[in-house]
């Protein structure tokens, strides 16, 4: 077996808007530079490319901010480095990255490490959620933007937070008829995420946009609704819509049902922390930022020397963020290995993304009253089929944290490791009106990869 | 307002929870019984474990403790269910020629019990078991070994118990922090959320036994961690339905000499893989023994060991996806035999600790000889063996 190393001098894991902007900067600065990334093609979740030779339809309409987006996707593949995609990053030290890349197993040797590794979608399961035609936001983007797949005629989009505009935007310009776009958050929280819209030039822009958008497709947002469940023999075909109060509870008599074949559910994000967990950083719990995210000073350094972190890793923030902090990192790396000088513009138009983004994400914290969607037989976690009664039985006799519910009723030990099923979980766990989560214990494999690749990665 | 209880019972591991269990199932329905538990239940080893429920027959003693233990466990099973109990039988698998030499020996200990074995060749291992590779040289067939989730057992346990005695109370989050005592004898117990009045006390803390010894005044118990890593595929890929491990394993696991629990090196005491089918189609793979301490990260050389032992026997394993790994930690008694009964230096206290590799197995008759003791009951077996006393001063 011939040993497969390599060496670099940064290695960036994620080639979303924050691993791109950091990538690029660095190559450009003349530093060998390796990118990892799960994905076949470059742009994250945001900027999701159709794959190579796909013929989906034209492009997706998208908001005047993704022109950027596109720019530094042009940059970044013109860029001299090494850019590996379908490489899925399984174990981690300071200094060192396994991945495993076409069914290989790999050793990137580095200097200094940025994580970018993005975020999950945060699942609330209510009855039918599992019906196939019912998926999150997340998943509908990435059929209609990276795969050109028109997903059903009549579609219902719920949720709560910023990715609901695009989410129904994807779907008109696709030619699909969005039913209806049902926002849990109430009107009234939504106003306080005003002014950091209106004193964001960028962020106007785009609300502009996507306000234009859906009045030309008819489409109205209602707030302080959402899904009660779905139904259908088969597949989705009838959902159950209703009002919810400030918490997210639903108000049961509101119920009215609706013909839909295709439901696009999108709570909100949580951010993919493991990697930086594994590493040793230190993480901080805020739930309006997804939950648990890594701790970074004002360059973008984790608590861990030699590993960088940019964009949703570090709370939930949205691509402006990621790529202001993809850029302030990659500042930081050259500043480390070479002794170049930190531009204080680039920490501002940090501190300013981030400052409005949070004003923003506060309008549209998790509700913990929507997990009282699911019924008793409201499958929570899918990966062991166990419901949401079997979950408050084991809560009730194993303990009231995550870690007792997994141990009662085995949810959240399967491939997705409690990165689908985590808050609904945790909500049960806690049997109390909040969205605090337990640190999750991390265990290599952080990514699912063969047995083989474990036995044959390479030592360091 | 102190409470009073009749039992308190620290530790909701698998050995605790059984223990709840008889002495519900023994004791008059009257009796207030207490687990309490400082984390989750099955939060510790037995959420860290195989549940490979196996028969030893080193001993005719081995032999009646490990079968009547499995017996018991068939009896759960019919009163309650509900984790994943499946009796898979065991292939002790041989790869070199000095592995050979041991199966005529195991055959022979089966057989001297009156149980049934057989040592198969290469071609009769794949007609049990189709996915072991083709150039096996041969193995042992054990019908009566069976597989359960340790973890859901325990809630088993406790749902039976809480059945049969409407007085058990089971207490997840409360941590014992000290011990009350009068005397030579104990009278209750201090919790994080208060003291507790009771005059008898089982200490089932697994690799904790020896803290709580200490804390109620004792002479800490010679029981030591011994880690083992485990891994778990995704679902449905298990490329196995029998309990598999190598009979290497006879070697250093259960009757052979006792090994230095103060050697902290890689190479103490075997590493021979284990293999289990899930009732959700993955396949759990392990497993590792070696001494460092609460030590619970990873050593990547020995799951590596484990993982390419597994693919020598299995070769699908090779591709099979890793979903999670982990190190779990057996207690270790000194002289490879539990502690079970009364311990003579305190009156009412008790200890059900110290089953290192083999304590799922014996989970059900560790719970009936204890319970048995508490109520003045003739026991199951003869329980001599695994008096705590041989370690009172
Ligand atoms: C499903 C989904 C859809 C979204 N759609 C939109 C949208 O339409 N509009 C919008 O404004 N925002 C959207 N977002 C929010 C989006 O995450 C952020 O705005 C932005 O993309 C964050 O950038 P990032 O660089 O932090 O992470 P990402 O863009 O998520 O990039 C992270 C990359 O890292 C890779 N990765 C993660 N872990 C590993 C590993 N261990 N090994 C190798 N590679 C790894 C991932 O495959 C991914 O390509 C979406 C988020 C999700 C989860
Ligand atoms: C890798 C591995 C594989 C194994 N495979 C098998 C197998 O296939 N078959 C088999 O039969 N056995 C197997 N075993 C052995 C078996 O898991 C153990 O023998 C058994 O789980 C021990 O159970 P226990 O209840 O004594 O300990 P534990 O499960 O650790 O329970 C002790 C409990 O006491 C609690 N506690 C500690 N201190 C306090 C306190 N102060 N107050 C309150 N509570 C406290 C702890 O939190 C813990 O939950 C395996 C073990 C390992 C590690």
């Amino acid at each position: 077996m011939n040993a497969r190393i390599l060496e670099a001098d940064v290695g960036v894991v994620g080639a979303g808007p924050g691993g791109m902007a950091a990538a690029r900067r660095l190559a450009a600065a003349g530093l060998q530079v390796v990118v990892l990334d799960e994905g076949q093609r470059a742009g994250g979740q945001i900027f999701r490319q159709l794959p190579v030779g796909a013929s989906g339809h034209d492009r997706i309409a998208e908001p005047p901010s993704h022109e950027h987006g596109h720019r530094l996707i042009e940059h970044f593949e013109r860029a001299g480095m090494d850019r590996r995609h379908g490489a899925s990053v399984w174990d981690a030290r300071p200094g060192r990255l396994w991945f495993e890349q076409g069914g290989e197993s790999w050793l990137l040797r580095c200097q200094k490490i940025v994580l970018a590794p993005g975020a999950y979608d945060r699942v609330v399961p209510f009855p039918g959620w599992t019906l196939p035609g019912v998926m999150t936001a997340g998943a509908l983007q990435v059929m209609v933007r990276g795969f050109g797949v028109v997903p059903g005629r009549r579609a219902l989009v719920v949720g709560s937070g910023p990715l609901l505009l695009p989410t129904v935007a994807s779907l008109v310009s696709a030619g699909v008829q969005v039913v209806a776009a049902l926002e849990a958050s109430s009107r009234w929280r939504a106003l306080r995420a005003l002014p950091a819209v209106i004193g964001n030039g960028a962020r106007r822009r785009e609300a502009l946009w996507y306000a234009k958008k859906l009045l030309l497709a008819g489409v109205r947002l209602r707030w302080g609704w959402t899904v009660f469940g779905c139904e259908g023999d088969g597949r989705v075909q009838r959902a159950v819509i209703g009002k919810v109060d400030r918490a997210g509870r639903p108000r049961r008599d509101t119920a009215r049902a609706i013909d839909v074949d295709v439901v696009g559910a999108g709570f909100g994000l949580v951010p993919s922390v493991e990697l930086g967990l594994h590493l040793g950083c230190a993480s901080r719990h805020d739930a309006a930022r997804g939950g648990h995210h890594l701790v970074v000073d004002d360059a973008q350094r984790t608590s861990v020397a030699g590993v960088f972190a940019a964009g949703e890793i570090c709370g939930i923030g949205g691509a402006e963020v990621a790529m202001a902090e993809g850029e302030l990192a990659a500042a930081a790396v050259l500043h480390e290995l070479r002794g170049a000088p930190i531009d204080a513009a680039l920490r501002r138009a940090v501190a300013a993304e981030r400052r409005a983004a949070d004003a923003m994400l506060a309008a549209f914290a998790p509700m913990p009253g929507l997990h009282e969607l699911a019924s008793p037989d409201t499958i929570v976690c899918r990966c062991e089929d166990v419901t949401a009664q079997r979950a408050r039985a084991a809560a009730a006799l194993h303990g009231s944290s995550l870690r007792a519910v997994k141990m009662g009723c085995r949810a959240g030990m399967g491939p997705c490791q409690a990165r689908i099923c985590g808050p609904s979980l945790q909500a049960i766990a806690n049997a109390r009106p909040d969205e605090v989560m337990d640190r999750p214990i991390v265990q290599v494999p952080l990514k699912v990869v063969r047995s083989e690749t474990i036995v044959d990665a390479p030592r360091d | 307002m102190t409470e009073t209880v009749d039992l308190v019972v620290i530790g909701g591991g698998i050995i605790g929870c059984s223990v709840v269990q008889h002495a519900a199932q023994l004791l008059p329905p009257s009796t207030r019984i207490l687990l309490l538990e400082r984390g989750p239940v099955a939060g510790a080893t037995s959420g860290s474990c195989m549940g490979h429920l196996m028969v030893t027959p080193d001993t005719p003693q081995d032999y009646a403790f490990t079968r009547t233990s499995l017996d018991l466990w068939g009896e759960l099973q019919q009163q309650e269910g509900g984790f994943d109990h499946n009796p898979t039988g065991a292939l002790y698998l041989a790869d070199a020629d000095e592995d050979l030499e041991l199966l005529p020996t195991l055959l022979e200990q089966f057989r001297a019990n009156g149980a049934t074995a057989e040592v198969l060749d290469g071609r009769q291992l794949r007609e049990v078991e189709p996915g072991l590779a083709e150039d096996l040289p041969g193995g042992l067939y054990y019908p009566g070994d069976g597989v359960v989730l340790p973890m859901l057992a325990c809630g088993a346990m406790l749902r039976v118990a809480q059945r049969a005695n409407p007085n058990v109370v089971v207490r997840p989050g409360c941590a014992v922090i000290g011990f009350e005592r009068d005397g030579d004898r104990i009278t209750g117990v201090r919790s994080e959320r208060g003291t507790i009045r009771c005059e008898n006390v089982v200490n089932a803390t697994g690799v904790w036994a020896p803290d709580l010894a200490e804390l109620a005044g004792q002479a800490r118990l010679p029981i030591y961690p011994r880690a083992g890593n485990l891994a778990i595929t995704g679902h449905h890929v298990s490329p196995i339905r029998t309990q598999l491990l190598e009979v290497s394993y006879l070697r250093f696991a259960h009757g052979a000499a006792t090994v230095d629990p103060t050697r902290t090196d890689d190479d103490v005491g075997g590493h021979a893989v284990n293999m289990q089918p899930q009732t959700n189609g993955g396949c759990l793979i392990g497993s590792t023994r070696q001494f460092r301490g609460m030590d619970k990260t990873i050593n990547h050389a020995l799951l590596r060991r484990s993982l390419s032992r597994a693919q020598r026997y299995v070769p699908a394993v090779a591709t099979a996806p890793i979903v999670r790994t982990w190190v779990g930690l057996r207690p270790y008694a000194i002289d490879k035999h539990p502690l079970i009964g009364p311990w003579p230096q305190l009156r009412g206290l008790w200890i059900a600790a110290g089953h290192e590799g083999l304590g799922i197995s014996l989970a059900p008759i560790t719970g009936r000889l204890l319970a048995q003791q508490l109520a003045g009951l003739a026991p199951a077996i003869d329980h001599t063996p695994y008096l705590p006393a041989r370690f009172a001063r």
